[in-house]
């Protein structure tokens, strides 16, 4: 009974979300991920659930060990459920602040006495609603759980260490690979700590998946497209020691690797077409993306990448491609709605900038510091102005040009991407002109469709200076800032220029405790679905604590150590045996770790919407490959543009419509509504995780939307065309070329049943065969028999809307 | 086990994973799919999170006719009779001071006061102000609470509509009826929880609207609006391509279910189930959606009431008398937006063109809701994004004028369960200029709105980026004295 208890107890503490709390299921060195976010009702579910089975005997075991009150540390275990339900009233935000204690500060928590005077303890356990904290009225909840970690740790002394940095604030430790019992299953540094965790968590990798299986996701994964049935069989048959590090080798080389990679980047950096406000006027930015995926290809060091990005124009090198990559920072929505008032919408482009930069390197949610100082994270409106300070000198223009480019841009020449020594010069920009037509709204310059926008310095800085609740036109005039980077994170090396070729330098440098695991969390979420920090936008306090912590800093050295070598990461990823698992798992380990943090289980996920409708043009042989160049405009619902707007959709034609998917054109204020089914980022903001929900709208697209009707229908051109006329041989084929295994008999069976079905329904409806396959511009072939080819596409459309064909196993 | 049975066991383990107790059929369409990550709040059966409502509804759903453009008040319902002997007077500074005229009129030389060109009359047992063109309006004006205080920080229309929609002005937040279907899931299985429908003004070409004004921004993508389309299929895909028929679909769809719940037995993952079942969801929408649709089907006199373009697919009166379906079958969050209300010039014409597009099938949809009893559970929300000024953009004669982008003050109106039907709140200066009484911002409508769904607007929060955030940002408060 007190085992039953015991369990029930630690049952309780799952509920609470806030990873800390896991730690006291003690699975490892390494805190364990919130493995179910529960409710009460649930838990009780479970509770039945754990008596009545054996899986839940050997839970015990596991549980056994449970709080240790000196277990408990402040940084991992306290301090988050401090920063979620105190700090609102008791934190950094001096303004916010409802008395004078701060919880967040060591020193002035520890003068205040209310821990050692019982104060505390009181105000968590008293019953009276006039002291009980938090109050009701900060609508702030503190869990049963969290509750009683916090009077845990009171009660046992409130160890508060005077190194109280939070984790993520400290740079990377490289520490050795932990030894395991078991030897023969590692084959990287990352085996090392994945297999530590689950013999500590008295669980065991799963075996290798099967080698088409393999295939498929690493090829998925490297360039977003699915393996060809010859290079199944090649690899099938290829038996030597190095066949597996051949197929990597071979994706890591291909174009594709560049144009799949691109895709996270170009969420994260909110590229678009269009300029996102109101009419949601033209843009020109596809030269930089091209220079991306060459980036990408050419696999550039990632210091490199980041620094051309953030300050191209200013390097000693600098260079027409280097001005180009710039880009990355003109991405931001432009307001190009009449009547705007300019001086509020440049302050927000700066913003914008300064939020993006927090997300995508930091891992910080620079936002909230806009008007406040941070309510859980020690960044000040200072720090944030000061950042704002680096990029607050542009040569631009508060309102966009009725369409096209905002200046500062650049002209590109025709030869571009080809360019001869002398266009591949540094250009200057024209300077912003700005015209004041119409009734007197005021407008710069426009750049044609042969220009690029780029960042520019102006000649003399525009001073910045603190606003007061982030209002464009509340200057605090008192301070004039110098562009500056957070104290809290690492110093500032004097040697640096004060400009944004010194914040890359900053970024970039090994003491920067955040760049390198940001990037590395990024990168293992690209194959896992989450990163080893689930938060992927936020290594803050209120972010997720890592579940792997020394494996994100070893990786982190790692990858600091190759000199930022950005494919020998991701092949030390793919590599890994832990990457090689097969996603097959017993129902009791699905149970026991439904997200998968701990990895004893390889990833199982449903594609990209890139990666689905790229897949579904390939097999159907439409795909039209071809690297860079503006985008395209592929089959959309009727009106789409025009119903809420006043632009006209005027879709391409011929091989236009089969481009690769990271190609389409994206307008910001109606984007493609397939892929927004799919869970793609809207890009107005950066964004760099997005859930993967399923939706009935997705069933509709797969089903019906002309793409994949289009694509079935050449599918079954395809399966006419094999060698076989046997029906059970073609069905095989397109199975095992949709899904990258060959289907059992029983599923041979049923589609041939399927087909015969069809078969006879058209042939007693012709004219309804042939209005099927009219679906979609491209003409089906002649001298194929009409009925048999519609009912082919049928069974080509049910194939490719498996769960299988839009997943990696 | 055959591979259904499988299957149910698959859900089973779901449910209980989820704390949900739904079996394969009955999941809502509202939720659209499984939770995106197990760390998400459990739930109602119906999709709804635990612990709401907060309080008590008084309403089940709401409708909301949001009017694109920004109408303008002192044309339509904040009668100012005294203007009239200042006509072509320069607003004086201290009333309009410079800083926040846009940049369409802030270099005007002058800024003449237009009276409105439109007759007011006194309606109904309460005596609302009206303008002439809302004659339809005027028989149900002792339902409605006329707000002649809203108020707002943005001029522009794409921030102001994104500010009204999502409770800020810069994008990325989810819209209200993501929160709503967020936090109270869907009463019909079949039906989105949260549905948009769009319309033009006659001949006007409107203001843009944007998908962000109806999207889920950072809650999961399922919560976002649905939008049904006036040109091609209703929902996007709806329709089996051609040539095909109902029972070709549902062959492929017993195959796909079958081989799906293979894998789901072999990969145990609950995902796979989730997918199944929302094919399924897509074949009984493939039902359900047409006939929600055929308007057809309405008798006569409910046609009549809403007007000639009540069955015309997509204009505003079909939306309305769309809204009025969707409401009876169980959808929780039904946003209108009809555009066309922008007003730079040819003022008094345009009030009256929108009038004439809007004020029969509005009126319509008021008594409709009511004689079907449906009004008191009903919350219907009338208003745009902005006001219109009170002072001429281009040239002022006594018929005609332009008003530009006004944000200090304008009007909107409720109806519906818990409202103050017949009152008037809050209050203007004489230049129809700034609220001298009574001033309701923004973000206190929107906690009203949450209000009468039963929902504390501080409470329904969602963590992302390390921080709670919720409709209203960190403010608005319910505005009380219009509620009954």
């Amino acid at each position: 009974m007190a085992m039953c208890d015991k369990l029930l107890l630690n049952m309780s503490t799952i509920q609470n979300n806030s990873l800390p709390m896991t730690r006291l299921l003690t699975f490892g060195p390494d805190a364990l991920p919130d493995p179910i976010g529960v409710a009460p009702q649930t838990r009780r579910l479970l509770r039945r659930k754990f008596a009545a089975l054996v899986f839940g005997l050997a839970l015990f075991a596991l549980l056994l060990p449970t709080i240790e009150a000196g277990d408990l540390e402040f940084t991992r275990d306290i301090r988050p459920i401090l920063s979620d339900a105190c700090y609102t009233c008791h934190g950094p935000d001096p303004e916010a602040r409802a008395t004078e204690l701060r919880l967040d500060d060591r020193a002035s928590a520890l003068a205040s006495a209310v821990f050692s005077s019982g104060e505390m303890l009181r105000r968590l356990t008293s019953k009276d609603p006039d002291l009980r904290m938090p109050p009701v009225d900060s609508n702030r909840v503190l869990s049963n759980a969290d509750r009683s970690t916090l009077t845990e740790w009171l009660k046992v002394g409130a160890d508060w260490p005077e190194d109280d940095r939070h984790w993520a604030f400290i740079p990377p430790q490289r520490k050795p690979l932990p030894t395991t019992s078991r030897r023969d299953w590692t084959q990287n540094g990352i085996d090392h700590f994945i297999l530590a965790k689950l013999e500590a968590s008295k669980l065991h990798p799963s075996v290798a998946a099967d080698r088409a299986t393999l295939l498929r996701r690493v090829t998925f994964d490297l360039t977003g497209l699915p393996p060809t049935i010859e290079e199944l069989d090649a690899f099938l048959n290829d038996n030597s020691d190095s066949a597996w590090e051949t197929v990597i080798d071979r994706l890591l080389a291909s174009d594709r690797y560049g144009e799949h990679m691109a895709l996270d980047w170009l969420e994260a950096s909110r590229y678009a077409d269009t300029d996102g406000y109101q009419n949601d006027r033209l843009r020109y930015m596809w030269v930089w993306r091209d220079w991306l995926i060459s980036a990408l290809n050419s696999n550039m060091p990632f210091d490199r990448f980041v620094t051309e990005q953030m300050a191209g124009d200013m390097l000693p090198d600098r260079n027409f491609f280097t001005q180009v990559a710039t880009g990355f920072n003109r991405n931001h929505r432009i307001n190009s709605e009449g009547g705007s008032i300019p001086d509020e919408w440049a302050v927000e482009y700066v913003a914008d900038r300064v939020e993006t930069m927090g997300t995508m390197f930091l891992g910080l949610t620079m936002t909230c510091s806009r008007c406040h100082d941070h309510k859980y994270d020690p960044i000040t409106q200072q720090d944030f102005y000061s950042l704002f300070a680096f990029f607050n000198n542009i040569d631009e223009a508060g309102l966009g040009p009725n369409n096209g480019n905002s200046p500062p841009f650049i002209p590109v020449p025709k030869s571009w991407p080809n360019l001869s020594q002398k266009e591949s010069e540094f250009v200057v920009p024209e300077p912003v002109k700005i015209k004041v037509v119409q009734t007197s709204v005021p407008r710069p310059q426009p750049g044609s469709p042969q220009t690029v926008m780029v960042l520019h310095e102006l000649a003399s800085p525009r001073p910045t200076y603190r606003l007061i609740r982030g209002q464009y036109d509340q200057p605090d005039k008192t301070q004039k800032l110098t562009p500056a980077t957070p104290a809290v994170l690492s110093r500032w090396n004097d040697k640096w220029p004060r400009n944004r070729l010194g914040l890359a330098q900053w970024l970039m440098s090994p003491e920067n405790p955040l760049t390198a695991r940001v990037t590395i969390n990024r990168i293992w979420q690209h194959y896992f679905g989450r990163g080893l920090v689930r938060t992927s936008e936020n290594f803050g306090v209120q972010g997720e604590m890592p579940s792997h912590p020394k494996l994100l800093d070893w990786l982190a050295t790692e990858f600091v150590r190759t000199g930022w070598d950005v494919k020998a990461i991701h092949k030390l990823v793919v590599m890994s045996a832990t990457y090689r698992q097969s996603s097959i798992a017993a129902p009791a380990l699905i149970t026991r770790d439904p997200e998968n943090r701990l990895l004893a289980r390889g990833p199982r996920r449903r594609l990209s919407p890139f990666a689905i409708r790229d897949a579904a043009l390939l097999h159907s042989g439409l795909l039209v490959e071809k690297i860079g160049g503006p985008s395209v405009k592929p089959y959309m619902p009727p009106g789409i543009w025009k119903s809420i707007s006043n632009a006209k959709y005027v879709q391409d034609k011929g091989e236009k419509l089969y481009r690769r998917s990271m190609y389409t054109y994206w307008r910001r204020t109606v984007p493609p509504p397939t892929m927004m089914a799919f869970n793609a980022a809207a890009r107005e903001t950066c964004i760099v995780r997005t859930d993967e929900t399923t939706t009935p709208l997705q069933a509709l697209a797969m089903l019906n939307n002309v793409t994949f009707v289009e694509s079935a229908r050449f599918l079954a051109e395809r399966m006419l065309r094999q060698d076989s006329s046997s029906p059970a041989d073609r069905i095989d084929w397109a199975f095992r070329l949709v899904t990258s295994r060959a289907p059992q008999a029983g599923e041979t069976e049923l589609l041939k049943d399927d087909l015969a079905a069809y078969l006879r329904d058209f042939q007693a409806a012709p004219e309804a065969a042939r209005r099927l396959l009219k679906t979609g511009e491209k003409p089906f072939s002649k001298g194929l028999d009409v009925p048999m080819l519609a009912a082919y596409t049928l069974v080509a459309n049910t194939i490719l809307n498996l769960d299988e064909s839009m997943s990696q196993n | 086990m055959n591979s259904i049975d499988q299957l149910r066991q698959q859900q089973t383990r779901r449910a209980v994973l989820e704390g949900s107790t739904l079996g394969l059929g009955a999941m809502a369409l509202s939720q659209l799919s499984a939770p995106a990550s197990a760390a998400e709040k459990p739930r109602h059966p119906n999709g709804g999170l635990q612990g709401l409502p907060h309080s008590p509804p008084r309403v089940r759903r709401v409708i909301y006719l949001f009017q694109s453009g920004g109408p303008a008040q002192m044309d339509l319902f904040d009668y100012k009779p005294g203007l009239h002997r200042r006509f072509g007077e320069e607003v004086p500074t201290s009333i309009y001071p410079d800083e926040r005229k846009t940049t369409m009129t802030s270099g005007q030389s002058s800024f003449p006061v237009a009276p409105s060109a439109l007759r007011f009359r006194q309606y109904g047992d309460s005596g609302t102000w009206l303008s002439e063109p809302q004659k339809h309006l005027s028989e149900v004006v002792d339902d409605i609470c006329v707000i002649r205080s809203m108020y707002t920080e943005a001029i522009n229309h794409d921030p102001a509509a994104t500010l009204f929609q999502t409770g800020s002005v810069i994008a990325g937040r989810p819209s209200m009826g993501a929160w709503v279907s967020y936090g109270l899931g869907s009463e019909n299985a079949n039906l989105p929880a949260f549905v948009a429908l769009t319309s033009n003004g006659t001949g006007k070409q409107g203001q843009p609207l944007y998908d962000r004004l109806w999207g889920a921004g950072f809650l999961p993508g399922r919560f976002q609006g649905v939008k049904f389309r006036g040109q091609g299929d209703p929902i996007l895909d709806l329709y089996n391509p051609q040539g095909m028929t109902r029972e070709q679909r549902r062959r492929t769809l017993n195959s796909l279910q079958k081989l799906n719940a293979q894998q789901a037995g072999r990969f145990n993952d609950p995902a796979i189930a989730t997918r199944i079942a929302q094919y399924e969801l897509a074949f009984r929408m493939q039902m359900s959606v047409p006939e929600l649709i055929d308007v057809q089907s309405e008798p006569k006199n409910v046609l009549d009431m809403y007007g000639p373009e009540a069955t015309q697919v997509g204009k505003y009166a079909y939306n309305c008398l769309l809204a009025r379906r969707l409401a009876e079958r169980g959808v929780r969050f039904i946003q209108l937006y009809h555009r066309g209300w922008d007003a730079h010039g040819n003022a008094p014409r345009g009030v009256a063109s929108q009038c004439r597009d809007t004020d029969q099938p509005t009126a319509a949809l008021l008594k409709d809701l009511k004689q079907r009893g449906m009004l008191e559970d009903t919350l219907v929300v009338w208003g745009g994004e902005f006001g219109r000024t009170i002072y001429c953009q281009g040239k002022l004669t006594r018929t005609n004028y332009g008003r530009d982008h006004h944000p200090n003050c304008f009007t909107y109106w409720m109806a519906g369960g818990g409202v103050r039907g017949g009152m008037t709140y809050g209050a203007t200066d004489e230049y129809s200029v700034n609220v001298v009484e009574n001033p309701v911002h923004v973000h206190d409508l929107q906690a009203t709105i949450l209000h009468q769904l039963g929902i504390n607007h501080e409470r329904l929060t969602y963590r992302f980026q390390g921080r709670h955030y919720r409709l209203t940002d960190v403010h608005g408060n319910v505005v009380n004295d219009v509620l009954s």
